[in-house]
This record gives C-alpha cells, structure tokens and sequence, in this order.
C-alpha cells in the first residue's frame, strides 16, 4: 500500500516528503520500526506520528492513502 | 468541542508594533475589561559555538496547530473568567529583534488575564506543532529547541 509521508522540523533536513510504498506495515508502531530502518538518523532523535492530521498516542492502524507526519519536538514561540 | 469556528492563529513575517498597538485600541469599546496581559516573543541573537542568529524561519504543521490551539483556547476559556484572548504566531523568516509571537488576554480584574496568559504562552511552546530554524549570520542552520 502507498501512505503520504510529511516531515517537519529537523527531520525535514533528512526525509523529504514523500509518497512511501510500504507491504506488511498495518500499525503505526509496525511504521515507526520500519523508518527507523530505512532512515537510521531518526533512531535518536525524539519525534511524534500524526496520522491523518491527528497526533498518534496510542498504536494505531494503517490504511492505504493515509497521511503520517513525523514530529521531532515543538520549537515554536 | 464546541461549534466554534476554529481561529487562523498564524502570520505570515514579524508581528508589527502598529497591529499590536491596534489590538489594545480595539478594545476600548469593551469597557467591562479592567485588565490586559501581554505576552511579547522576540527573536532573540543568540551566539553559538561564535556564530550570531541573525533569524529564525518558522514552519508549522498548520491544520493540526490550530485544532490544538482551539482545543487549548476552549480550556483556558472554560477556566477563567475572560472577557477575551487572542493569539499570533508568526510563520517564514523573522530577524533578530522581531516580534514572533503576541498573546493578548484580557479580563474584569488582573489576576485572571495575567495567568490565562502565562498558561497559554507554556501550553503554545509545549503543544503546538511549531518548528524555528535559527539561521546564522554565515547562512548555516540549527534547529531551534524550546528549553
């Protein structure tokens, strides 16, 4: 299936945004696994998922066509 | 959640000393109001590792910003007895010296307005999907972490 990947903050200086091909991912914590593989940085840094515009705070499932954002932590003000 | 339309808090560039100005004026009318409380963000110059932020570029995660800030502006209504509150971020590059962040509460007596104030500036630094990229007078970056 293919999801939207967004990236913000630093994590933007190293995943762009992207349309992702992924199979045998059906969880946001399968996803967060899967990214920290392919995209060693975000293994140390602090970040959140948001999953159709909506902050991820419990492990929730995927579908196709759906939107992650990847959150490193708020800098604003 | 109520039904309330959800507010566009973001500006693009610097928040201008005249539209603050402007702010305080258009609440003359209100005159239950017996008292205001700012909270001004400026950016400021840091020097790191000798190097001089001259800017800082802030991005948002704008849709999800505004339902949280909706959220946080029904909580902090429903908490204290305001007459009224806004709230401006600033988006893009904003200078060293600039103002990039101007919440403005308002209420009958002082102490509400002063702590629906100091909460909201905290809730907004700790909750608000908001990155600022500090830009170095060298032109290279970091990415700015709110202590």
């Amino acid at each position: 299936m293919q999801i939207e990947l967004i990236s913000f903050g630093k994590i933007s200086d190293f995943i762009s945004n992207q349309i992702l091909e992924i199979e045998g991912i059906e969880t946001t914590d399968d996803l967060k696994k899967h990214l920290e593989k392919n995209f060693p940085g975000l293994a140390d840094i602090k970040y959140k998922l948001a999953l159709n515009k909506n902050l991820v705070q419990q492990n929730s499932e995927i579908k196709n066509r759906d939107s992650i954002a990847i959150m490193p932590p708020f800098s604003g003000g | 959640m109520s039904e309330k339309k959800i507010k566009n808090i973001f500006v693009t560039g610097s928040i201008a000393p005249e539209f603050i100005a402007k702010s305080i004026s258009n609440h003359s009318p209100k005159t239950s109001i017996g008292g205001h409380s700012i909270f001004l963000g400026q950016v400021r110059k840091d020097e790191v590792d000798g190097k001089l932020v001259s800017a800082v570029e802030y991005t948002a995660f704008e849709e999800l910003a505004l339902t949280k800030m909706h959220e946080i502006r029904e909580a902090i209504f429903s908490k204290y007895p305001l007459s009224c509150l806004h709230v401006h971020h600033s988006l893009g590059d904003i200078k060293a010296g600039e103002i990039c962040l101007f919440v403005f509460t308002s209420s009958k007596h002082r102490k509400p307005a002063i702590e629906a104030c100091n909460e909201l500036v905290e809730r907004i630094k700790a909750e608000l999907p908001i990155w600022g990229k500090e830009i170095f007078t060298d032109e290279t970056h970091q990415w700015k972490e709110n202590s």
